[in-house]
């Protein structure tokens, strides 16, 4: 039997008819379309399918949309302001944090809440949040550097990326 | 997954009302429950929703102790200073347990009752003896992550962090049944395989986890979680540790030790806390205690590596507790 939902996608409201059994990532992907959100493991474990419930960074594999009803979910679909990119999206284009891209939404998503309630996160406050978000391609390092710049840029602290480095590793670098 | 019913009750007893019908599950964060129906482990008819049922979302000094709600979330513990402050093995269990995005999600009562990882057990295509069949796969199969004690029977380890934290703190689960209200000391809330195979906890069939009421530390004293890890990001333990204890002067007493993912279930380690109790809680102390924690374990063709591991994770987990304790 199925049950008609209202849920509130990237601040739209959208009225879908899904099954008790079906996720949020189902739901997302296959009756609103939204497929930018990816299917990965489905138990938890790679962070592919991350998007924000409430503003906090949920596994859409292991949410029901049921439980969803009336609340407020984000996609990377409602990242960008038309054309303009996030500050994260355009770290992660600029600065090569993005290969196969599989896991690039679901660690988009996660950074998000993240800066926004700590933009000028640390080195090891980023690594530690995004711990649940596996990318088998990039190695990290630029993932992690490019969500740093995203939120110093958001701030006004246009610090080169190559700043940024020497900051991580020596904890001040040479350009002040 | 299978469909089901989806039921929303508002409170504790009408959740318990709900899940007396056979077939029910509740449903905390989902992290573990939703697993296991992908992969038919389990098929509930209907699924009790808990979240926000009155006074499962509350984390108190109460006049039993700390009582947290079975509804707080792992993210919601290890971020709360009076925890922090008063049950640090239970922050630091919190903390270590899986990734942030689980934490966000995964709920004290089911984090006691999540079922064990056992690659035999979660694989849809053995029919071991946890599943009602009459073969342990891991006796002789690949044993890398099972038990180091107990293992005759089924070797499955306990994989909760928050079980052995709790049993440092002297915690009480509080549960509602359709009969009323238990209390069971965390001592009697784990059900070994010789027990009864189908289960690890002593719920009853649709008894709801309430609350877990934690002892606070008083006085001098301090606590510790320690696991170790085969990769830091997230992973469950390869073995664990919650110890507790006061200082009496420079000695230590009213010692806990409990080991975690080396047996069925979480395991209190007496012999290894009198060796503790009236010593001065140094390094030679916490090896000494920790020899006899590790006393015992029948490890298996692929695990004798935890025996060794075991023991620096006790030592580890004692001396953390003490310099707390020193600090306080
Ligand atoms: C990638 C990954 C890594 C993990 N690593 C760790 C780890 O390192 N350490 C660790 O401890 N755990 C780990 N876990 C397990 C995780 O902590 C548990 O899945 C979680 O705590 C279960 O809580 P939940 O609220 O999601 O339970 P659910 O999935 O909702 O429920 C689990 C079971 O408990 C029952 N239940 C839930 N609440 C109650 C209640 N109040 N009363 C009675 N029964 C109840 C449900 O019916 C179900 O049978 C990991 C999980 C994942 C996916
Ligand atoms: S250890 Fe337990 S769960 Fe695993 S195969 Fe043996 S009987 Fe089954
Ligand atoms: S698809 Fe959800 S965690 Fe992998
Ligand atoms: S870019 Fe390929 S998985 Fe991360």
């Amino acid at each position: 039997m199925e049950t008609a939902l209202k849920l509130n996608v990237n601040g739209e409201v959208r009225q879908v008819l899904a099954p008790a059994n079906h996720s949020l990532l189902e739901v997302l992907r296959e009756r609103c379309g939204l497929t930018g959100t990816k299917h990965g493991c489905e138990l938890g474990e790679c962070g592919a399918c991350t998007v924000l419930l409430d503003g906090e960074p949920v596994l859409a594999c292991l949410v029901l949309a049921v439980e969803c009803e009336d609340r407020r979910v984000e996609t990377v679909e409602g990242l960008s302001n038309g054309a303009a990119l996030h500050p994260l999206q355009q770290a992660f284009a600029d600065l090569g944090a993005a290969q196969c891209g599989y896991c690039t939404p679901g660690m988009l998503m996660t950074a998000k809440a993240l800066l926004d309630s700590n933009p000028l996160a640390s080195e090891m406050e980023v690594r530690e949040a995004l711990a649940g978000n596996l990318c088998r391609c990039t190695g990290y390092w630029k993932i992690v550097e490019a969500v740093q710049w995203a939120g110093r840029m958001s701030t006004g602290d246009m610090v080169p990326p190559q700043c940024l480095r020497e900051r991580n590793a020596a904890g001040g670098c040479s350009h002040g | 997954m299978k469909n089901f019913d989806w039921i929303t009750p508002a409170t504790p007893e009408a959740a318990v009302q709900a899940a007396a019908q056979a077939g029910r599950a509740f449903l905390g964060g989902g992290t573990d429950l939703l697993p296991l129906m992908k992969s038919g482990l389990r098929e509930p008819t209907g699924v009790v929703q808990l979240k926000g049922l009155t006074g499962m979302e509350r984390l108190e000094l109460t006049a039993d102790g700390i009582t947290i709600g079975a509804s707080i979330t792992l993210a919601a513990l290890c971020t709360d200073t009076l925890v922090q402050r008063s049950l640090p093995a239970v922050f630091d269990a919190a903390r270590h347990a899986a990734t942030p995005l689980v934490r966000n999600r995964a709920t004290v009562g089911g984090n006691l009752c999540q079922r064990p990882r056992c690659w035999y057990f979660r694989h849809p295509d053995y029919a071991c003896s946890k599943k009602g069949g009459d073969t342990c796969y891991a006796i002789e199969g690949e044993n890398k992550f099972h038990a180091i004690f107990d293992n005759t029977t089924c070797n499955i380890v306990h994989p909760s962090n928050l079980g052995p934290a709790f049993w440092a703190h002297d915690a009480v689960v509080v549960v509602l049944g359709p009969k009323g209200e238990r209390r069971i000391p965390v001592a009697e809330f784990w059900v070994r395989p010789e027990e009864d195979m189908r289960t690890e906890v002593a719920l009853e069939p649709g008894e709801l986890i309430t609350s877990v009421s934690c002892k606070p530390l008083s006085g001098r004293s301090g606590s510790a979680f320690e696991e170790v890890n085969e990769k830091q990001s997230y992973d469950w333990g390869l073995v664990a540790c919650a110890a507790r204890l006061t200082l009496d002067g420079d000695k230590a007493s009213d010692v806990r030790i409990v080991i975690g993912a080396v047996a069925p279930v979480p395991l209190r380690r007496e012999a290894a806390e009198a060796v503790l109790n009236g010593k001065v809680p140094n390094e030679a102390a916490a090896w000494a205690a920790a020899d006899a924690a590790i006393a015992g374990a029948t490890p298996l063709r692929d695990n004798a590596y935890k025996v060794t591991m075991l023991r620096a994770c006790v030592k580890n987990a004692i001396l953390t507790a003490a310099a707390r304790a020193r600090k306080s």
